[in-house]
């Protein structure tokens, strides 16, 4: 899995782990958007650059055995790397993608991740990560979550 | 903050009210799309599962007894065909020596390693990507896990045949 570094289109390799409670200490609201001590209760994970310790984005997300769904509660980028004069892309879309991998390894064809962005984020959702509605929830099932899955892997 | 812009996403639910009446209507959603979804991709994500599954278990070892090879063989076996022996015959094994890899009785052998590499090739063409290596990998990886996991029964009898000193 890769991120892009967007002045110079160079491609650095990621690593996409549990966050633990030194990294909960040094992550910041200002930063980081949310206050992810909050979240720690669920699973949070941490996406860097391959062997760097800063952390460029979070997800923090619920794993629903019975519904066989992952549900994403909170979903950030680090400060710098959002917006049109982000350093680096592909951090939420490599986020997601990561999710999707551990919703297709418990559930199979059943797998499914789900958000609920507000509505004028939901048409970016749905047309970047070919996010399915329902309702106020967009989700990805078979076959598009394979493809996400498939879209962020590194290999050839 | 400018979400459109961010790609930031606070999903939380409000309540559990809310929680539970999203996801009925989202299951309801889920089991239709399910019902339209056909063989293949149903395969695919299988595959998927499969491939992550030996992914998982090379990236974070358990020295353990347990026979990982034959558990993700008999996975992939059982995903793609209706009966055992059909797989044997699309692999030129028979049906004996295939029972007696997936039972544990004998060692696959390198002709089998090497029919078994290229059938997953062409099976994992489905889902685009796949490590031609990963099958000895797990094999290779299950059997220094069952060395390191069985160090008390062989390290003894070892030790003594073993004549040179630590220079500590």
């Amino acid at each position: 899995m890769k991120i892009v570094e967007v002045s110079s289109n160079k491609k650095y390799e990621i690593n996409i782990s549990r966050v633990d409670k030194a990294d909960l200490d040094t992550i910041t609201s200002e930063r980081h958007f949310f206050d992810w001590k909050k979240e720690k209760t669920y699973e949070i994970l941490k996406l860097t650059i391959a062997g760097e310790k800063d952390i460029l984005g979070l997800v923090s997300f619920e794993c629903i055995d019975e519904e066989k769904r992952i549900h994403i509660r909170l979903l950030a980028a680090s400060e710098e790397n959002v917006g049109k004069d982000k350093i680096y892309d592909d951090i939420i879309g490599n986020l997601l993608a990561f999710v999707a991998q551990q919703a297709v390894l418990k559930y199979a064809e059943w797998a499914c991740i789900s958000l609920r962005p507000k509505t004028q984020l939901a048409e970016h959702y749905i047309t970047k990560y070919k996010m399915n509605v329902t309702g106020m929830t967009l989700s990805l099932e078979v076959p598009e979550i394979l493809e996400l899955i498939e879209r962020y892997s590194n290999e050839d | 903050m400018n979400e459109m812009a961010n790609e930031v996403v606070d999903s939380r639910y409000s309540s559990s009210r809310e929680q539970r009446d999203e996801a009925q209507q989202l299951m309801e959603k889920r089991k239709l799309r399910m019902s339209k979804l056909s063989r293949a991709e149903v395969f695919k994500a299988k595959l998927m599962q499969l491939k992550l599954q030996m992914e998982e278990f090379l990236r974070a070892p358990v020295y353990d007894n347990k026979p990982h090879f034959t558990t993700f063989l008999e996975t992939y076996i059982d995903t793609l065909y209706d009966k055992r022996s059909e797989f044997a015959k699309d692999i030129a094994v028979t049906p004996v020596s295939l029972s007696q890899v997936l039972n544990n009785h004998r060692e696959p052998k390198e002709e089998f390693m090497l029919k078994l590499m290229v059938h997953s090739e062409r099976a994992f063409k489905l889902i685009g990507s796949f490590h031609k290596k990963i099958w000895y990998q797990v094999y290779f990886q299950e059997k220094i896990n069952e060395t390191m996991a069985s160090q008390e029964q062989w390290r003894p009898e070892v030790e003594k045949k073993i004549k040179f000193e630590s220079f500590a």
